[in-house]
């Protein structure tokens, strides 16, 4: 239902409604922020007011919710009652279903009609899994990154199923190539796509947080220095890259001569004061990301204890 | 105070702060056509600047910003009632954005208390307290009802958020709280906690997240009183948010996000579960991967100064997240300063993107992150609790 404010009837005119007192808004003496509702959204909550104190949970009160909704979305009491109502009328779900979708198209970042979503697809069970995939899918078309439809997308995966095709899904996102699952490799894969496109921060994050629970193979993986060295070849200035090398060496790794050459490259007064490579690093970042040159700076400093805290936690493991 | 580009002879035009140039020399490097980085040879702090025109032309227009809060106050107009349901944040922000601006006399105080209050839901007896529903405040009268006589009894649908932005309201105002027993607040809050620690704002069902837990943290701080919520379960919810790459989701296992990652970091501040200025500290001692986290936040600042969200998209809770742990002298506070001026909008109030009408969200963290800069004329801002904490 499409409420194009031409077309609309007032409720107070409309047959079906007539055995209804609207209750307006009481907002006490002295209200703070008023706002300057329109007739129409007044009278439409003056109706929703009297049902719901009514507790009239009829075909009327639904249809009454869903023009409420379309003017504030957001308004999660009156979503909360909707929902008492199509349970109460034992409603077909599937149409329910059509009915968020045709709002989602103006409202996909709003959290009250992802939770009803929610709600209906629980409702029917595993059954709905593959109608909800595609739903997110939908939103993706215009909008690759909404956040609700990754946390719905992963809600129902993990409740509903689905895992199996999952994979090949978000690889499908990726790139247009799908990998053959038995060639898998997640550093192998995160490199190709550091590769493909070096500024993008996102493949970086992706990397280093594979080895978010074992330094030790982060150090000893020579593909991490292998990567950072191919970018740094020719985009002598990816910030990227040599953050991530700063990481290896805070961390205890120890640079072959080609590395050192490379980084040398970069500064070269820093051959002559014969300088650590991290403090090189740490210099040249100073100058390539100019708007964290504080913290570039500070990491500079801070060096001395990261690194024999990085060796620290090598020797541990 | 002026250098030449040795290169292409533009006059450069140096800012700075607090430093008495005379006492170092600067060598410049040019790294590309705006930016430039002076390193100083024995002062710790570089000059940084750009050598876009204008900077100096643009002011924050505080008379202005003013005078778009008291319309709000007045009369929001109607395109608003697509937010009446929140209509209680609104007044957060507006009010909030006053006391920052040290305009706060704008305001009523007697009636703002007021309407405030009668926002509360009180439970009728005892019996109702204990009955699983959460007794707070309502976020507008859409929510509130006052049942007829009946016999039909509604629920009350007060809501965490709500109740937060009214405790946040009336602390600004300067309420006395020992004026009224906020105890059936945090008696029921309990029944909002769920088992993986996580808060849901209304009892009557809704999603759960990190937004909650923060609403949870706050009320608990403001009230002085901890007993409305588990820090233990909350904590481990908040850790389980902590994405590979250090910032937090949402819920668990989602992507880093800027709004999520404050809640997180000024949650557990707020418990008392991290120490303040993290940076400056033995890192490796803490409950969270803090130099990932200061890795993350920093590389939100883009290159137009604007902090992102995510990589790739827009927000300025970030720069919050820095200054809790410590680490805003590593935020490049020129170029932000010069992003939210180009959103400061000639109606009073600022704008999502340059351009765009100004808009009650967007004005009231325009406001803070002028103050967190340190504007003259604007009251300090407690980071944590999303108020100013100035006494009136």
């Amino acid at each position: 239902m499409d409420s194009d404010e031409d077309d609309r009837i007032p409720l107070s005119q409309r047959p079906e409604w007539s055995d209804v007192t609207p209750v307006p808004q009481d907002d006490g003496p002295n209200p703070v922020v008023p706002i300057s509702y329109s007739k129409e959204f007044a009278e439409t909550m003056g109706y929703v007011r009297a049902v719901y104190l009514a507790d009239e949970r009829s075909h009327r009160a639904l249809q009454l919710t869903a023009e409420a909704i379309h003017f504030n979305a957001g308004n999660y009491t009156v979503w909360q009652f909707r929902r008492l109502i199509l349970e109460a009328l034992n409603a077909d779900l599937h149409d329910e279903l059509e009915f968020v979708e045709h709002l989602a198209s103006k409202n996909s970042k709003n959290y009250q009609l992802w939770h009803h979503r929610r709600w209906v697809a629980e409702k029917l069970g595993t059954e709905a899994a593959g109608r909800e995939l595609e739903f997110t899918k939908k939103i993706f078309v215009n909008d690759a990154k909404n956040y609700h439809a990754w946390s719905h997308r992963q809600w129902v995966l993990q409740t509903l199923g689905g895992w199996e095709d999952e994979l090949a899904y978000c690889d499908e996102l990726l790139e247009d190539d799908i990998f053959n699952n038995s060639a898998w490799n997640q550093v192998s894969y995160a490199v190709k796509a550091i590769l493909t496109k070096p500024e993008n921060e996102s493949s970086w994050r992706y990397l280093r947080g594979l080895y978010k629970n074992s330094m030790p193979s982060f150090v000893m993986d020579r593909r991490v220095s292998t990567v950072c060295l191919t970018v740094l070849t020719t985009k002598a200035n990816c910030v990227f890259a040599l953050s991530l090398l700063l990481d290896l060496l805070s961390n205890g790794f120890e640079p072959n001569q080609e590395l050192k050459n490379a980084v040398e490259a970069l500064l070269p007064e820093s051959r002559d004061q014969d300088s650590d490579m991290a403090v090189t690093i740490c210099s040249v970042l100073e100058i390539v990301d100019p708007m964290r040159v504080n913290y570039w700076r500070w990491r500079k400093k801070s060096l001395h204890s990261e690194v024999e805290e990085g060796v620290r936690n090598l020797r541990v493991h | 105070n002026e250098l030449r580009c040795s290169f292409c002879q533009t006059t450069i035009i140096v800012y700075h702060s607090g430093w008495d140039r005379h006492r170092f020399q600067a060598n410049a490097t040019i790294v590309g056509s705006k930016k430039l980085a002076i390193m100083s040879d024995d002062g710790d702090l570089p000059w940084r600047f750009s050598a876009d025109q204008g900077l100096e032309d643009q002011l924050f227009d505080r008379d202005r910003h003013i005078r778009y809060l008291e319309m709000n106050y007045h009369l929001l107009p109607s395109p608003y009632e697509g937010q009446e349901i929140i209509r209680l944040t609104l007044a957060y922000f507006t009010i909030s954005g006053l006391h920052i601006l040290d305009a706060l006399d704008r305001v009523d105080r007697e009636a703002v208390i007021n309407w405030v209050l009668s926002l509360q839901a009180h439970p009728k007896n005892e019996a109702e307290l204990n009955n699983g529903q959460f007794y707070g405040f309502h976020g507008s009268r859409s929510s509130q009802f006052k049942s007829l006589d009946n016999g039909v009894s509604v629920p009350n649908n007060s809501h965490l958020a709500s109740t937060y932005c009214a405790l946040a309201i009336l602390k600004t105002v300067g309420y006395d709280f020992s004026l009224i027993d906020f105890s059936s607040i945090l008696k029921s809050m309990k029944n909002l906690q769920q088992p993986d620690g996580s808060f849901m704002p209304i009892h009557t069902g809704a999603e759960t997240d990190l937004r909650f837990v923060y609403c949870a943290a706050v009320i608990s701080s403001l009230l002085d009183d901890w007993s409305g919520m588990d820090k233990e379960k909350a904590k481990n919810y908040i850790l389980s948010c902590q994405s590979y790459d250090g910032g937090f989701g949402l819920i668990p296992g989602q992507e880093s996000h800027g709004g999520a990652t404050y809640c997180a970091v000024a949650s557990l501040r707020l418990m008392g579960l991290i120490e303040d200025d993290l940076v400056s500290r033995c890192t490796s001692s803490s409950i969270i991967d803090v130099p990932l986290l200061l890795d993350w936040c920093l590389q939100r600042q883009a290159d137009d100064g604007g902090f992102q969200g995510r990589p790739n998209k827009i927000s300025d809770t970030v720069g919050g997240v820095l200054r809790i742990l410590g680490a805003n002298n590593f935020i490049d506070e020129i170029t932000l300063r010069k992003f939210l001026l180009t959103c400061q909008s000639e109606y009073g109030g600022f704008s999502k993107f340059p351009g765009q009408l100004p808009d009650p969200y967007h004005s009231y963290y325009g406001f803070t992150a002028f103050s967190m800069l340190q504007e003259t004329g604007l009251n300090s801002f407690n980071v944590e609790l999303g108020i100013s904490t100035v006494t009136l």
